[in-house]
């Protein structure tokens, strides 16, 4: 392995390291935060799987968060089972779904992809709504897990920790190779990427099945650590804007882009709620609004660029201002 | 032999015959020029080769088998790749990655992984004069270089014809005497090509044989000279190149 | 029974028309889906509601104020937000219209609280009846009524005004109307104006007839993605097709199977049409 390589896994190893130690000195509230972050990032480095690296923007891939929290409810209420089967049969399901919905829906392009995923997801949700398995609108209650309250903080923060840790892994696998450069040659240009060889649909259903099985997996772990479902928060497109808004703000089409954005929006977000008490989601939007002008593309380029003056705010907006 | 054939292609788009019932041939090693005026429909039959288009009617056959109706990535792994008038390279990636996803994926690449797609993707850059730019963003080459980048690409999907369409266009003199250069080297490595061109220059100092569409139709068909002298051809082409076509 | 019901759709389905309207006007001009939409019907339903109730003045009369108080906000946040990312890809811009969506939201449901209201005029529950078969709200069929007159209003303008003419030019091409002395960075704020100024007149009608509240956009903004897509971009009918048909099928769809598969259907039916035919019933050049 070259030695460049070598020296960011072992940064990300101790990066890891930390992070997991992190619940043994925090308080629980803490953890319960840090629980959210690692969650958003999960979903957001999914999203980029599809989005940021294949140039597909789904607008809808909260439907497979929703997917992968009813299948836990249903199986661990209704059917009995185990969480561990739960969680992989909701990750499966997920992808599964994805897949299927993929074959019609990966044919459209840019704003019509877009919209057809938003048109799933809320779909989706009003079915969920009306089934009786998942008891509609009134929700549906998941078995409590068996452990101490503190134990409890620890399973979801690991839980969560691992799937992050997975999901990421497994798109840094991807990028180095055939798959990750069909993706970028798809999303850099589609009928080239047919031309010279590459199975754009094959490729963009794996991509879609990869983002919808990791939604899938912390969609299940929510499930769990929530113990009480309705298909409006599950389903709900705000958690569709966060996790775009995230990956964006860290940086599309960038490995660690999501965590950071996910990292920062979070962080911003409570701050603004610990200052803010009434009109703090009002000064989210403001935040959201002033990145994307000022920064368009993410933190990370601001931060690889190391450019901090005010000529790097000023260029963006040269560059996309009508 | 016949490498590749093409019998009664036609090409209809709502009512309008892109191209009608034309039939050719190459021979392998050979270098076969398409020219004719604008809108004669020579990027369509190129598109129909390459599988972007199916035929309204007739066939084409590669190596003896019928591929007209297969998609482009197959058709592409089966061994013919071609290149883009308007030059199509992957903007977000380095010239090295753009000639490693043609190794990835054409018909070389189910035996190759990902790094011996890029060691292989180095060798072409090389061969085709790139080298010195391998690192840079795709998107940051000359004109000149993109056509190379693009005929890079091409090359990195190890085919066995290769289909260029308008790889000149835009080069200054001794630059078109360059990429004629690399069109012989390439048919020296042992492959077929179909050259379609505008540039009469280096349709005389590349081409075995050429033949002529017009309107969609084929006109005229042999030896370089030939053809080149042939009065329906060079009516076609009156007050457009008269000029160049009798120098 | 039947007919009661396809009247039903008729009418609601003429302010689903005019909600899509405003959307299909700046996403056909401009390539930009405003995410926020809904949260600019509601602003217009809210300027009704108020202006009824400190000022007294009925809501048909402030249809104008509506549309000229949002005409103006439209121009302003296009021209001051929208304009400095509109060049960076069409996504962007789409996350820049949630921010907007989010803000004007929250700053409604701070100002306003969360309270559900109704506009309630004296003549609300006047209706008129053909025969034994069909009763119509009178509210109802002046709002429908103003729907066609606003419609004609917007075609008349982007049809036969300079000002239409410039909007066309832009949307067909950018540099190329520049080049021809039109000033895109006000036409494009026109557009986005008159969009709202459509969103605000829905709102103000739609406050007449239902109840309101600060969080009713987010609906209304999915409802007018389904109206666009059936009824396809490119031409001021498209909207108004796929409102009328949206508002029958819903009518019928909640009558056979009640109003909680409503949802179910309408996206159903939005994903299908993208599948099957992605320019929708009369989708032209896109």
């Amino acid at each position: 392995m070259e030695k460049k390589t070598l020296r960011n896994f072992l940064i990300c190893g101790l990066i890891l390291l930390i992070v997991s130690l992190f619940p043994l000195v925090s308080n629980n509230f803490i953890i319960r935060f840090g629980t959210d972050i690692l969650m958003f990032a999960i979903i957001a480095s999914a999203w980029n799987i599809i989005g940021g690296y294949t140039g597909y923007a789904s607008f809808g891939n909260v439907v497979f968060f929703g997917i992968g929290a009813y299948i836990t409810a249903v199986l661990m209420e209704k059917a009995g089972m185990h969480f561990g089967i739960a969680y992989l049969a909701a990750g499966g399901g997920a992808a599964l779904f994805a897949v299927l919905i993929g074959l019609p829906v990966l044919r459209l392009r840019g704003h019509y992809f877009a919209i057809a995923t938003l048109g799933v997801a809320e779909a989706m949700k009003a079915l969920v709504q009306n089934l009786e398995i998942t008891e509609g609108n009134s929700g549906i209650y998941l078995p409590m897990l068996d452990l101490s309250i503190q134990g409890q903080y620890y399973f979801f923060f690991y839980m969560m920790l691992g799937t992050l840790v997975m999901t990421l892994l497994v798109t840094y696998l991807i990028l180095n190779a055939k798959l990750g450069y069909s993706l970028i040659a798809i999303r850099e240009d589609e009928d080239a990427a047919n031309s010279v060889g590459i199975n754009t649909t094959l490729s963009k259903t794996i991509a879609f099945a990869l983002s919808g099985l990791f939604t899938g997996l912390a969609g299940s772990i929510y499930a769990y650590q929530q113990a009480f479902l309705k298909p409006g928060p599950a389903f709900t497109v705000h958690t569709t804007v966060k996790m775009i808004v995230m990956a964006v703000f860290g940086g599309m089409g960038k490995l660690f882009g999501p965590l950071i954005g996910a990292f920062g929006i979070e962080i911003i977000s409570e701050t603004l709620s610990n200052y803010f008490l009434v009109a703090h989601t009002l000064f989210f939007g403001t935040v959201v609004i002033l990145a994307i002008v000022f920064t368009p593309k993410g933190l990370i380029d601001l931060i690889t660029q190391r450019k901090f003056g005010i000529s790097y705010f000023v260029e963006n907006i040269r560059e996309h201002r009508i | 032999m016949a490498i590749l054939e093409g019998k009664n292609v036609t090409k209809r788009f709502a009512g309008l015959v892109a191209v009608g019932d034309v039939d050719f041939y190459l021979k392998q090693g050979e270098i076969l020029g398409l020219i004719g005026p604008n809108g004669a429909g020579k990027t369509t039959l190129v598109n129909v080769i390459a599988g972007v288009y199916a035929p309204s009617d007739g066939d084409v056959y590669f190596k003896g088998k019928q591929i007209s109706g297969k998609k482009p990535y197959q058709i592409g792994r089966m061994g013919i790749s071609r290149t883009f008038q308007v030059v199509r390279p992957f903007p977000g990636m380095t010239v090295k990655e753009n000639a490693a996803v043609g190794a990835m994926y054409g018909a070389g690449g189910k035996n190759k992984s990902a790094k011996e797609a890029i060691r292989r993707a180095e060798e072409i850059l090389e061969f085709v004069g790139l080298a010195d730019q391998m690192n840079k963003g795709a998107d940051q080459l000359n004109v000149a270089s993109r056509k190379r980048l693009e005929m890079a690409k091409a090359m990195a999907m190890d085919p066995e014809l290769v289909l260029f369409d308008e790889v000149m266009a835009g080069l200054n003199f001794s630059e078109i005497d360059q990429a004629v250069e690399l069109i012989k080297k390439i048919r020296e490595s042992g492959m077929t090509i179909l050259i379609i061109e505008h540039v009469m220059r280096a349709i005389k100092n590349v081409c075995d044989r050429i033949f002529v569409l017009h309107h969609g139709e084929k006109i005229a068909d042999g030896a370089v000279e030939e053809v080149l002298n042939d009065e329906n051809v060079i009516k076609a082409y009156l007050g457009k190149r008269y000029k160049e076509l009798t120098h | 029974m039947l007919l009661q019901i396809l009247i039903n759709g008729i009418l609601k389905g003429g302010l689903y028309a005019l909600m899509a309207i405003g959307m299909s006007l700046i996403w056909g001009v401009m390539d930009i889906i405003n995410i926020a939409h809904g949260s600019f019907i509601m602003l217009g339903a809210f300027t009704t509601y108020w202006l009824f109730t400190i000022f007294g003045i009925d809501p048909f009369v402030s249809l104008v104020f509506s549309m000229a108080i949002l005409f103006v906000l439209g121009y302003g946040v296009q021209r001051y937000v929208i304009n400095y990312v509109i060049r960076a890809s069409a996504f962007i811009t789409l996350i820049l219209a949630f921010g907007i969506e989010i803000f004007i939201n929250n700053l409604a449901l701070v100002s306003w609280s969360a309270d559900v209201r109704k506009v309630k005029v004296a003549y609300g529950a006047a209706n008129f009846s053909l025969g034994n078969w069909v009763t119509i709200p009178t509210i109802r069929l002046v709002a429908f009524l103003l729907v066609i007159v606003i419609s004609l209003i917007f075609f008349y303008i982007l049809n036969r005004t300079n000002l239409g003419r410039s909007i066309r030019a832009t949307s067909q091409d950018l540099d190329a109307a520049r080049l021809v002395g039109v000033d895109v960075a006000r036409t494009y704020a026109i557009t986005f104006g008159l969009g709202v100024g459509a969103a605000g007149a829905a709102g103000t009608l739609w406050s007449i007839l239902f109840p309101i509240s600060p969080m009713m956009g987010g609906i209304l903004t999915l409802k007018s993605f389904v109206v666009v897509i059936i009824g396809g971009l490119g031409s001021m009918l498209g909207p108004i097709i796929g409102g009328l048909a949206l508002g029958v099928t819903e009518a019928f769809g909640t009558n056979w199977f009640g109003s909680t598969y409503a949802n179910l259907i309408s996206f159903t039916i939005l994903v299908l049409v993208l599948i099957i035919r992605p320019k929708g019933i009369l989708g032209g050049a896109d």
